[in-house]
């Protein structure tokens, strides 16, 4: 269970988030919703340790990691798959998940890591050996989730990963991601803009605007009725 | 071949190899931190002095090294603590780097001059003497300056092993293509900043060590110019390649050597900083600089 009490984040005159409060619980999707510039990357970078928190403290699963720097957070588990498609571009496929699993919690055997990131995406497979950088969006995408995974995190953070992806692959994405959520169990937060997705993966939900959460509740509630234009409207 | 053509080419091949050691310990701390340690010329020349006195104190020369060597390593972390982070911190993005770094180095030889004294000292013999010889091709070669290629030749590729083969190494390179990704990846960035900082010293150590083998002197002013050669070996090459330090640093270890047999030995440094322009001016990346990798 990740949670966040009274959390400020402050990029010198800019305030990205302002006293906010969250509870994830494992188990389940949680959806950070908002428009662009709500808040959502900074509030996975202040949990993962990259963002300038000057209030409030993280937990992870009761444990207060709010001093904690963020290579210390990700051997606690917490693992981070960065907004714009973040990899290491020059290393190759196989590089980029040895060296995600050198760091991670080395629960299972490499050998077997890499064997079930093959399974799962076996075109990656066919690009082991070739640097990151030049795979197409979708399959740098795959990479990038399977760098989370094969850590054996336990907790998630997926910033807008259907970003600038077709429609197909969307599909394919969300489809490993809700299934490693049931498999694992562990806490999983995805930030996303495509509110229509997220909710129909998501367990809870929270919209973000300016830095606030204007709106939150469990998810299917949040699709229908009067909610439904509550979440149109602050999207306005 | 002529022999002193051979001379020139074997004493050229031979700093040279030193100058790439210099260049990799300056491609270490870019890795890491896209800083360089102009420091180092100060700390080559603190190694080489310190090795003499320990020696002159009863030591043996190997333990005396050896000490050198740690007493460098501990500079360099003190010089990232306390002169790289600092101005990195003030602004990111900003030079200041280049004078904290270039400020200690003076220091640490202003330091030297005051207890070691600003003569030049003759430096002990490590493995082999002056005098020791073999013969290759029919020409006189000097032990030194065989031990001095071999060693520097064998730590560029124990450290090309080291970023290539393992973890740590690949740690490196991480932290080199993105250092925040490579945080929430869980590698101790900080720490590896702290070692190639250190490591960087240590290389600088040895260079020292190896330079004032070959001249047989060090004194307070030595290492200044070095250093300034190494970056030339470094940027020619490209900056953060080893095999670039390598070839950049023969490049410029010949063709000095060359010029100052040739020409004048007045030429011989103002050759290197010639090339530095040239290279600058027809390919910036270097000859080994690694191109962007990004999808068409
Ligand atoms: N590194 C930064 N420096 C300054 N301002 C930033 C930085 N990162 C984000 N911001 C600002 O913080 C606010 C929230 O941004 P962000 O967390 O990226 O939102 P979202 O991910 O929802 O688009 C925005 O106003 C953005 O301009
Ligand atoms: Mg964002």
């Amino acid at each position: 269970m990740l949670e966040l009490r009274g959390v400020t984040v402050r990029y010198g005159a800019v305030q990205a988030l302002e006293d906010l409060s969250l509870r994830a619980e494992a188990g389940g999707i949680t959806a950070i919703l908002g428009a662009n510039g709500a808040g959502k990357s900074s509030l996975m970078r202040a949990v993962s340790g990259i963002a300038p928190v000057v209030a409030g403290s993280v937990r992870l699963d009761g444990q207060d990691i709010t001093s904690l720097p963020a290579p210390a957070r990700a051997k606690l588990g917490i693992a981070h798959a960065m907004e714009g498609r973040r990899l290491f571009r020059q290393l190759t496929v196989e590089d980029n998940l040895k060296l995600a699993w050198s760091f991670g919690a080395r629960r299972v055997a490499l050998s077997a890591s890499l064997a079930e990131v093959y399974d799962r995406f076996p075109i990656l497979k066919e690009k082991a050996r070739i640097p990151a950088g030049l795979l197409s969006g979708g399959q740098q995408q795959m990479v990038i989730l399977s760098c989370t995974t094969i850590r054996s995190p336990r907790c998630l953070l997926l910033d807008e990963p259907s970003l600038g992806l077709a429609p197909i692959i969307v599909q394919q994405i969300y489809g490993f991601i809700t299934d490693y959520a049931a498999r694992s169990g562990i806490t999983v937060v995805i930030a996303e803009q495509m509110a229509m997705l997220a909710l129909k993966v998501s367990r809870h939900c929270l919209v973000l605007r300016r830095g606030r959460v204007v709106l939150q509740g469990p998810s299917d509630e949040l699709r229908q009725g009067s909610d439904g234009k509550a979440l149109a409207a602050s999207y306005l | 071949m002529d022999d002193f053509f051979f001379s020139l080419l074997l004493a050229g091949v031979s700093v040279g190899a030193v100058y790439a050691l210099i260049a990799l310990g300056l491609n270490l701390t870019f890795w890491t931190t896209k800083t360089l340690n102009f420091g180092q010329g100060s700390l080559m020349m603190l190694c080489a002095m310190l090795t003499v006195w320990l020696s002159s104190q009863g030591i043996a020369v190997a333990l005396a090294v050896l000490g050198s060597l740690v007493v460098v390593a501990a500079l360099g972390m003190f010089i990232e603590r306390w002169t790289v982070r600092p101005a990195l911190k003030a602004s990111s993005g900003s030079m200041g780097w280049v004078v904290s770094t270039l400020g200690f180095g003076i220091f640490l030889q202003g330091m030297a001059a005051k207890y070691f004294g600003s003569q030049a000292m003759a430096f002990p013999d490590v493995i082999f003497s002056a005098q020791d010889y073999v013969t290759l091709f029919g020409q006189f070669v000097s032990l030194q300056y065989l031990v001095v290629l071999a060693v520097a030749v064998a730590l560029i590729l124990a450290l090309e092993l080291f970023v290539r083969k393992t973890v740590w190494g690949q740690a490196v390179q991480a932290v080199s293509l993105d250092p925040e990704l490579a945080l929430v990846q869980g590698i101790p960035v900080r720490r590896l900043v702290l070692g190639s900082f250190m490591l960087s010293s240590v290389l600088a150590g040895v260079a020292g060590v190896l330079i004032a083998q070959i001249g047989g002197t060090v004194d307070p002013a030595f290492g200044f110019d070095l250093v300034l050669l190494g970056f030339v070996a470094a940027v020619l090459g490209g900056m953060g390649s080893s095999f670039g330090a390598l070839a950049g640093g023969l490049v410029v270890g010949i063709l000095s050597k060359l010029v100052g047999g040739y020409v004048s030995t007045a030429a011989e440094h103002g050759i290197a900083f010639a090339l530095l322009m040239l290279a600058l001016a027809v390919r910036p990346q270097g000859l080994f600089g690694r191109p962007e990798v990004s999808k068409a």
